[in-house]
C-alpha cells in the first residue's frame, strides 16, 4: 500500500543513562534501540526511495535544538535534519550515537520532533509524516501539555510509532508473555532481571496508551513494538516496490462497443534498478575506462573499417540482405497505437497454462471514477465467468510496441473484479517435438508397490497443513523475497561498511527459507527410504568428458580399429610388420605406419620421409572426407613422435604452422579442432633442443586457434540472454 | 529411449543450446540438421481429388514451402534438399541416375528457393512440372542412392539426417523384385549412415498399404511401443503439415539436470523448450562496398594512458546512499551463486493452488533422461501418473546454472494425448512453470466499483456466444516477424514491393458487427446512459494526433525567470505542467534524472533557491 511519493520520518532515540542498564547476558536497551535504527536506515538506503529521515537524540549530554531556551528542552539534540539517508548517516549512528549520562522528558523530545517535521516539510509534498520513538520510558515526564501535543499531532497529520523494551500490555497480563500489540509473542524477558516496571515506566505506558488510542482508537496500539520483534522484521531487505503505472485504453468489441479501461502490470519479474558499472581497478573511476568498438574485415590482416563504412544486414536463409536502419524503419510493420480489441471468445479449457507467454500479467479494471464503464466491464467479466470462457484480444501497449495476442480471463474477488490478461503464443513461437510414449511403455511401467510408495511420498510431502478448518499453504512462494536481491544487498552493505573484507557468508535465515520446510523433511523421511528401496536408480558413468578424434571418426568405421589401440601396441606391431613388408614409400592405406617404418629404416633422409608424409596428408585432407581425417591425425601424431625421437623439430613445426594458416581457406576447422582435442601441439624447446618454440608458445599456438573457433558460433547464433529477450518486448 | 539416442551418441556432451537464458557456453554447436524431401513425380501424384481437392503433388509442394519458410525463420543454418523421382527428365550430379531430378541440392534455403518451389504450385505449377520433370519409370533405389550422394557431398558436420518420401503409390515398382531389392539395399545403406527415413504417404484410391513395400524402407519407429507406421494416409494439407512438422523438428534438451527428491534420491531429466518467443534475428554488420560481414570487436581502454585494459584491470561498482561500493568481477558472479544446478523437490500442492496470475516467464518441459541415470523413466512415470491422478503439482527449487540464483517452479503433470491420426499432440511429462517471488507481485490500488445486474450480464452473454470460436495456439502468426521476413524476401529477390501480409491479430470488425447486429445497441442501452460517450476524454485527445499523422507536436511553453522564482518562493511550482517544468529545467541547466513532477519541482527549487 506504500504508494509513497515520499515520506518524512524522524527517529527519536532515548540515549539517557537508564537505557544503558542491562541484565547480565542481555543487551542493554540502548544497544537494541541502536540496532533497530541501524537496520532501519540500512533498509532505507537500499530501498532507494525518496523518503527523508531525521534523527533526534534525547538524554544526551549536550543540547542542540531550536526550542531550547532558558532551561527548557534541555539535553535534546537534533542530530540530523530531514535528509535522504546515506552511508554517512549509518557511520554516524555507528560511531557518534553513544549513551548519555543525563535524562530528558520524552514528551519534550516528541515536541522537538514535531517542530522539526513541521518546519522542514513546509512547502513540499509528503505523503506521510511519521515519528518513531525509541525509549525505555524511564525518564520523568510532565504531561500537562499532553492534550495540546495530541491535538497538534492530529492537525499536522503526523503518525507515531513507539519502540519499547517491553510489550505495551505488560501490565495487564502480569509478567509479559502476551502478544505485544499484534506483534508476535513478546518473548523478551523484562528488563532489570524481570523486576517489573518502575513507577516512571508505568506512568509512561499509561501516557503511551493514552496518546496512541486517542490518535488511532483501538488500532493505535498496533503501532507499539518491542525492540526484538522490530529487529526481526527489519532483517529482511525491503521488497522492491514500484508504483504501478496506469495504462488507460479502450476495450473494444467490434466497431460499436467500447469500454473505458485501465490496465496495471500486476505480476512481472522484478529486477534490481541499478546495474553494475565497469570501473578502473585502481582509481575506481568509471570515466577512466573507455569502451571501444572496432569493425574489421574477415581477411588475413583483419583490416579495420570505420563504422560509417558499414551497413546493417539480415540473414534470410542462405542470403545476407543489406537492409539499412532507415529502410527497415520505413518498411516495418506499423501498429496502430494502443489497443485492447476483442478478437473473439473461446472456452477457458482451450487455453493451456503452459502456453502463457511474455513476462507479465496485466490486470484490467474499468476506468477510474466511471461507473458506467465499471458496469459494462462487470457485465463482461461476469458473463465470461459464468460461461467459463475467455476473451481473445489483440493487445498493443502503444504505437511503438509490437502487438500481441492474449487471453483475458475473468477474475472475481471479494473486493474487486477485473480481467487478467496474459500473452499467448504466436505460431512462430511453438515447437512441436514428439517424445517417446511413457505411459504405454512396459519398461517404464511402475508396479503396484512402486506406485503406492510414490503415493505415500506425495502424502508425506504435501505442503498444505490442515489446521482445523481451512488447509493452510505452508510454503507460499509468493511470500518469499527474491533471495538474489537479499544476498546482493547483504553483500553490498557489508562491502560498503568493510571495504577490505571478503564477502560475508550467506545469512542462515535466507538459506533456510529456500529449503524444504522442516516439518515436511521430518515427515517424509521413511517414505523417501521406501521410494529409494523400490526404485533402483543407477548413475551412468561417462567414460570421458573430452572426446578424442578416434571417438568421433572411428565410430562406425570398421576399417579403422587400430585408431583405438594404444600407442605401445601400435609401435610393436609396426616395428615388426613394417620391416617385414619392406616399406619403400608412404602409402595412402597406412601412411602413419609407413612413415614410422621408413624413419626406422633410415634408408631415406628424414626430411624426405617427412615430405612424403606431408604430401600424402595433403592429398587425404584435400578429399575433405571426414573418413580420412582420422588417418591424418594418426599420421600427424606419428610425425610428431618420430620428430621428437629423431630430435628434429623443424619439419614438423613448419608443417603444423602452414597447416594452421590454411585452415580457414580449406574449411578444415573441424579437423583442426580434433587436433586440438588430441593435444597435438608444436614441438617445444623442452622436447627438442633445436626447436625455436617455447612451451608457452607451443600451447598458445593451439589455443589462439581455439579462441577464434569458440568466438565464431557466438557471433553467428542469436544466443540472447533472457534479459535481452525481455528488453526487446 | 535407447532407440532415439542411438544415432546421436556423439553429441552426448555437446548438445546445441537453444537460444535463451540457459545458453551457458559450456556446450557448443555440434552440427547442422538436414532434411531431404524425396517426392514422387509420377502421373498418379497429379490426379485431382474429387470436389476440386488439390493434387497430392500440389499439397506436397505447399508443405515443402512451409518447411522452407519456417526453416528460414527458425533455423536458417539447417540444410534442405528437394529431389523428385519417377521423372522423365533427369538432373543430378554427373547425371548418373536416370529418372531422378535433383531440384534443390542440400543447402540452407533462401528466398530464391522458396520462389522456385512456389512456381511448382497450383495449375501453373503442374504444367511447369510436366514440362520440366515429366513422369517416367520408377527406381526408388536409384533415387535413394542419389540422395545418399547428396549427403556425402556435404563437407559440414550434420547432426541429424532425415529423409522424407512423399508418395501415393504403395507399390512403386509394380512388383519388380529387382527394383524392390535395390531400393531396400540402398535404404539399408542410408539408415546405416544415420539417415532416418520417413514415409509421408498420401491418399491413394483403394487405400495405401504400407506393408506391401514401404515397411522395409522406412526407419523403425523411434519407440518400440509406439505405433510407428502412420497407417492412415494424409488427406488434408493441414494433417500433412502437422505430421511433417512433428517429424522434422528435432528435439534438443536445453540442459540435463538431476531432479532430487531428497535423501540422495535423484532422477535425471532433460529440459526442453516447447514454446519460446520468436524474435527477429539480430542484424549483421556488413562492409558497405562489398556487403561482406565484418567482425565486431569491443575492447576496453584506459582513458588517460590509452593502454588496453584486461578484464582483470577493471572492477564493478554501484552507488548506494552516496557511497560507491566496489566489487571484483568474480565477486559479482559469486554473489549470484546459491546451489549447484538442478531441481530440488520441496513438496506437493493441489493444482488449485497454482494461480492463473502466477506467471513471469514462458514455461519449460521436462522429460526423463534414462541415459544419465537408469531407472529415471520408471520413477518419473510413476510420479507423473500419481500427480496427475491426485490433481497435485510439485514445487521445486530450480537452479539452471552455477552462478544463477534459484527460482521456484511448479511441475505440472501432463498426460500424453494423441489425435485421431495417432500423431502425438502433447507428450507425457511435466511442464515447468516459473513462480513469482514476493518482489514480483505488485501492489495495486483497487477500488470497489458498481457491478452489473443479471439483465446486463445476460445480454453480454449473448454477445459472447455470438463471437465464439475455437482457439488454437498456432492460429495467429506474428505480423511483425512476418512483415520483416517479407521485406527481406522482397529485397533479396529485387521485388518492387513486399508481399502484403494478413494481420491476423486485427479484429475482423465488419464480420463481428454483422454477427452482433442489434445486440451491441441493446447492451449499450442497458449499461450506458443516453448522453454517455464511452470514447470519453481520451479519444478526443488522441484524435488530433492521429490526424497529424504521427509526430505529436509538443507545445513550446516557457516561463520567465521572474515568474519561476515567484513560484518557488510561494511554493506553487506544482501549478505548472510537466512540459513547462521540463522546459524550465532545460533553461536553467538543471539536470533531471526523473520525469515525475515532484522530482522536477524538487530540482528546480533546489536550483533557484540557492
Amino acid at each position: 500500500m506504500a504508494r509513497s511519493v515520499k515520506a518524512a520520518l524522524v527517529l527519536c532515540m532515548d540515549v539517557g543513562f537508564s537505557m544503558s542498564d542491562s541484565a547480565p547476558g542481555l543487551q542493554s536497551s540502548f544497544e537494541e534501540a541502536k540496532k533497530v535504527i541501524r537496520k532501519f536506515v540500512q533498509r532505507q538506503v537500499f530501498a532507494e526511495n525518496k523518503d527523508e529521515l531525521g534523527l533526534v537524540l534525547f538524554g544526551s549530554d549536550g543540547t542542540k535544538n531550536p526550542l531550547a531556551d532558558g532551561g527548557q528542552y534541555q539535553n535534546i539534540c537534533v542530530h540530523r535534519h530531514l535528509m535522504i539517508p546515506d552511508f554517512e548517516l549509518l557511520k554516524e549512528i555507528q560511531n557518534d550515537v553513544q549513551p548519555g549520562s543525563k535524562q530528558a522528558d520524552w514528551l519534550d523530545a516528541l515536541v522537538v520532533c514535531m517542530d522539526l517535521l513541521q518546519k522542514e516539510t513546509l512547502g513540499k509534498k509528503y505523503e506521510r509524516l511519521n515519528i518513531a520513538m525509541l525509549t525505555d520510558l524511564q525518564s520523568p515526564v510532565s504531561d500537562d501539555q499532553l492534550d495540546t501535543i495530541i491535538r497538534n499531532l492530529k492537525r499536522a497529520g503526523i503518525t507515531l510509532q513507539f519502540f519499547l523494551p517491553f510489550p505495551v500490555d505488560v501490565e495487564q497480563s502480569g509478567m509479559g508473555g502476551d502478544e505485544a500489540g499484534g506483534d508476535g509473542p513478546g518473548s523478551k524477558p523484562l528488563p532489570h532481571g524481570g523486576k517489573g516496571l518502575t513507577r516512571e515506566q508505568q506512568q509512561g505506558l499509561k501516557l503511551v496508551r493514552q496518546i496512541m488510542t486517542s490518535m488511532e482508537e483501538e488500532e493505535g496500539l498496533e503501532e507499539v513494538y518491542t525492540f526484538s520483534s522490530a529487529i526481526e522484521r527489519l532483517s529482511i531487505f525491503k521488497r522492491i516496490e514500484r508504483r504501478p503505472m496506469a495504462w488507460p485504453c479502450q476495450l473494444t468489441i467490434g466497431s460499436a462497443l467500447s469500454i473505458r479501461i485501465v490496465g496495471y502490470k500486476a505480476v512481472t519479474e522484478e529486477r534490481i534498478k541499478k546495474t553494475w558499472t565497469v570501473v578502473d581497478a585502481q582509481s575506481h573511476k568509471r570515466d577512466d575506462v573507455k569502451r571501444d568498438t572496432v569493425y574489421c574485415l574477415n581477411d588475413d590482416n583483419e583490416t579495420e573499417v570505420t563504422k560509417d563504412d558499414t551497413i546493417q544486414g539480415f540473414r534470410y536463409g542462405s542470403d545476407i540482405v543489406p537492409f539499412s536502419k532507415v529502410d527497415q524503419e520505413q518498411m516495418k510493420y506499423k501498429s496502430e497505437g494502443k489497443s485492447f480489441a476483442v478478437l473473439g471468445f473461446t472456452k477457458q479449457s482451450l487455453i493451456q497454462r503452459h502456453q502463457f507467454m511474455g513476462s507479465q500479467v496485466v490486470k484490467v479494471f474499468a476506468a477510474k471514477d466511471d461507473e458506467h464503464a465499471a458496469v459494462a466491464l462487470s457485465a463482461l467479466i461476469r458473463a465470461l465467468h459464468e460461461l467459463e470462457m475467455v476473451a481473445i484480444v489483440r493487445y498493443a501497449y502503444d504505437r511503438r510496441s509490437n502487438p500481441q495476442v492474449g487471453a483475458a480471463f475473468p477474475c472475481i474477488k471479494e473486493k474487486y473484479e477485473c480481467l487478467l490478461y496474459v500473452q499467448l503464443p504466436f505460431a512462430e513461437d511453438l515447437r512441436f517435438f514428439s517424445f517417446p510414449s511413457l505411459e504405454n511403455n512396459k519398461k517404464f511401467t511402475a508396479s503396484a508397490e512402486q506406485l503406492s510408495a510414490v503415493d505415500s511420498l506425495i502424502d508425506s510431502m504435501m505442503l498444505m497443513e490442515e489446521d482445523g478448518g481451512e488447509p493452510q499453504d505452508i510454503f507460499k512462494v509468493n511470500h518469499i523475497p527474491n533471495p538474489q536481491f537479499q544476498r546482493l544487498f547483504q553483500c553490498l552493505q557489508h562491502r560498503a561498511l568493510n571495504p577490505n573484507a571478503p564477502l560475508p557468508a550467506m545469512e542462515p535465515w535466507l538459506q533456510a527459507m529456500l529449503e524444504r520446510p522442516q516439518v515436511v523433511t521430518a515427515r517424509c523421511r521413511t517414505q523417501l527410504q521406501e521410494v529409494r528401496k523400490r526404485f533402483p536408480l543407477t548413475e551412468v558413468v561417462h567414460k570421458k568428458e573430452q572426446k578424442t578424434s578416434a571417438d568421433v571418426f572411428g565410430k562406425g568405421n570398421a576399417e579403422e580399429p587400430e585408431a583405438k589401440k594404444s600407442r605401445e601396441d601400435e609401435e610393436d606391431e609396426f616395428s615388426v610388420a613394417g620391416i617385414a613388408q619392406g616399406v619403400t614409400a608412404v602409402g595412402s592405406v597406412n601412411p602413419d605406419k609407413d612413415f614410422r617404418a621408413l624413419v626406422r629404416q633410415k634408408s631415406i633422409p628424414f626430411g624426405q620421409v617427412c615430405q612424403e608424409l606431408t604430401c600424402r596428408m595433403e592429398q587425404l585432407l584435400g578429399t575433405k572426407n571426414p573418413h580420412y581425417y582420422s588417418k591424418c591425425i594418426c599420421s600427424i601424431r606419428a610425425f610428431r613422435e618420430e620428430s621428437v625421437k629423431v630430435g628434429n623439430a623443424e619439419f614438423f613445426n613448419s608443417y603444423l604452422q602452414s597447416l594452421k594458416r590454411s585452415v580457414p581457406d580449406r574449411g578444415l576447422q573441424y579437423f583442426w579442432d580434433s587436433l586440438v582435442h588430441d593435444g597435438v601441439m608444436l614441438i617445444s624447446k623442452d622436447e627438442v633442443e633445436g626447436s625455436t618454440v617455447t612451451k608457452e608458445e607451443s600451447s598458445q599456438f593451439m589455443t589462439t586457434a581455439e579462441k577464434v573457433e569458440a568466438a565464431a558460433p557466438v557471433d553467428e547464433e542469436d544466443t540472447g540472454d533472457v534479459d535481452d529477450l525481455l528488453d526487446m518486448m | 529411449m535407447a532407440e532415439w539416442n542411438a544415432y546421436y551418441q556423439n553429441e552426448e556432451d555437446n548438445v546445441e543450446q537453444e537460444e535463451g537464458e540457459e545458453s551457458s557456453g559450456d556446450y557448443k554447436y555440434s552440427g547442422r540438421d538436414s532434411l531431404v524431401f524425396l517426392v514422387d513425380a509420377s502421373k498418379e501424384m497429379f490426379i485431382k481429388g474429387e470436389n476440386g481437392e488439390p493434387t497430392n503433388f500440389d499439397m506436397t509442394m505447399q508443405c515443402v514451402r512451409s518447411v522452407y519458410t519456417s526453416k528460414i525463420i527458425s533455423s536458417e543454418r539447417d540444410l534442405v534438399a528437394l529431389v523428385f523421382y519417377a521423372t522423365e527428365n533427369s538432373k543430378n550430379p554427373q547425371d548418373s541416375f536416370k529418372n531422378v531430378y535433383v531440384f534443390h541440392d542440400l543447402d540452407s534455403p533462401g528466398a530464391k528457393r522458396v520462389q522456385e518451389v512456389d512456381s511448382l504450385r497450383g495449375e501453373k505449377g503442374a504444367k511447369l512440372a510436366a514440362q520440366m520433370l515429366g513422369s517416367g519409370p520408377t527406381s526408388l533405389g536409384d533415387a535413394l542412392w542419389c540422395c545418399s550422394n547428396l549427403y556425402s557431398d556435404i563437407r559440414l558436420r550434420l547432426s541429424h539426417k532425415r529423409l522424407m518420401i512423399f508418395t501415393c503409390r504403395d507399390n512403386p515398382h509394380d512388383g519388380d523384385s529387382g527394383h524392390d531389392l535395390s531400393a531396400r539395399t540402398k535404404a539399408g545403406d542410408l539408415k546405416g549412415t544415420g539417415v532416418v527415413i520417413d514415409l509421408m504417404h498420401l491418399v491413394k484410391p483403394g487405400g495405401f498399404d504400407v506393408s506391401l513395400f514401404f515397411c522395409d524402407i522406412i526407419s523403425p519407429p523411434e519407440d518400440a511401443e509406439e505405433l510407428g507406421l502412420q497407417l492412415e494416409p494424409c488427406a488434408k494439407l493441414e494433417d500433412l503439415q502437422k505430421r511433417v512438422r512433428a517429424k522434422e523438428m528435432r528435439k534438443r534438451a536445453q540442459s540435463r539436470l538431476h531432479l532430487s527428491l531428497g535423501d540422495g534420491v535423484h532422477v535425471a531429466v532433460g529440459l526442453y523448450v516447447l514454446v519460446r518467443t520468436a524474435t527477429k534475428p539480430a542484424p549483421i554488420r556488413l562492409y558497405r562496398t562489398t556487403n561482406e560481414p565484418v567482425n565486431t570487436k569491443t575492447r576496453l581502454f584506459h582513458m588517460q594512458t590509452g593502454t588496453l585494459l584486461l578484464p582483470s584491470d577493471t572492477k564493478r561498482s554501484q552507488v548506494y546512499g552516496n557511497r560507491q561500493i566496489v566489487l571484483e568481477k568474480d565477486e559479482v558472479d559469486e554473489l549470484k551463486k546459491f546451489d549447484e544446478p538442478g531441481l530440488f523437490l520441496i513438496g506437493f500442492k493441489p493444482v488449485s493452488r497454482l494461480k492463473l496470475h502466477h506467471h513471469i516467464r514462458p514455461s519449460l518441459f521436462i522429460f526423463p533422461e534414462e541415459e544419465m541415470i537408469t531407472g529415471s523413466s520408471c520413477l518419473f512415470t510413476a510420479l507423473l501418473r500419481k500427480c496427475s491422478e491426485r490433481g497435485v503439482f510439485a514445487v521445486c527449487k530450480y537452479t539452471s546454472r552455477r552462478n544463477t540464483p534459484p527460482r521456484f517452479v511448479a511441475l505440472v503433470p501432463q498426460k500424453e494425448e494423441l489425435d485421431q491420426n495417432q500423431t502425438q499432440v502433447t507428450p507425457a511429462g511435466f511442464h515447468l512453470i516459473f513462480l513469482p517471488f514476493a518482489d514480483d507481485i505488485r501492489t495495486l490500488d483497487v477500488h470497489q466499483s458498481p457491478t452489473a445486474n443479471s439483465m446486463q450480464i445476460d445480454k453480454m452473454k449473448e454477445i459472447v456466444q455470438k463471437l465464439r470460436f475455437k482457439y488454437r495456439s498456432d492460429a495467429f502468426e506474428n505480423p511483425v516477424l512476418q512483415q520483416h521476413f517479407r521485406n527481406l524476401e522482397a529485397l533479396a529477390l529485387d521485388m518492387l514491393e513486399a508481399e502484403a501480409i494478413e494481420d491476423l491479430t486485427k479484429p475482423k470488425v465488419d464480420l463481428m458487427d454483422q454477427r452482433l447486429g442489434s445486440l451491441v445497441q441493446e447492451f449499450k442501452d442497458l449499461v450506458y446512459p443516453a448522453d454517455y460517450n464511452p470514447e470519453g476524454k481520451t479519444a478526443t485527445k488522441r484524435k488530433p494526433a492521429e490526424a497529424g499523422g504521427g509526430a505529436e507536436k509538443k507545445p513550446k511553453v516557457e516561463v520567465s525567470e521572474a515568474d519561476l522564482r515567484a513560484h518557488v518562493e510561494k511554493g506553487t511550482l506544482g501549478k505548472l505542467t510537466v512540459p513547462v517544468l521540463k522546459e524550465a529545467c532545460k533553461q536553467f541547466g538543471v539536470r533531471t534524472t526523473g520525469t515525475k513532477k515532484q522530482e522536477l519541482i524538487d530540482s528546480l527549487t533546489e536550483k533557484l533557491s540557492k
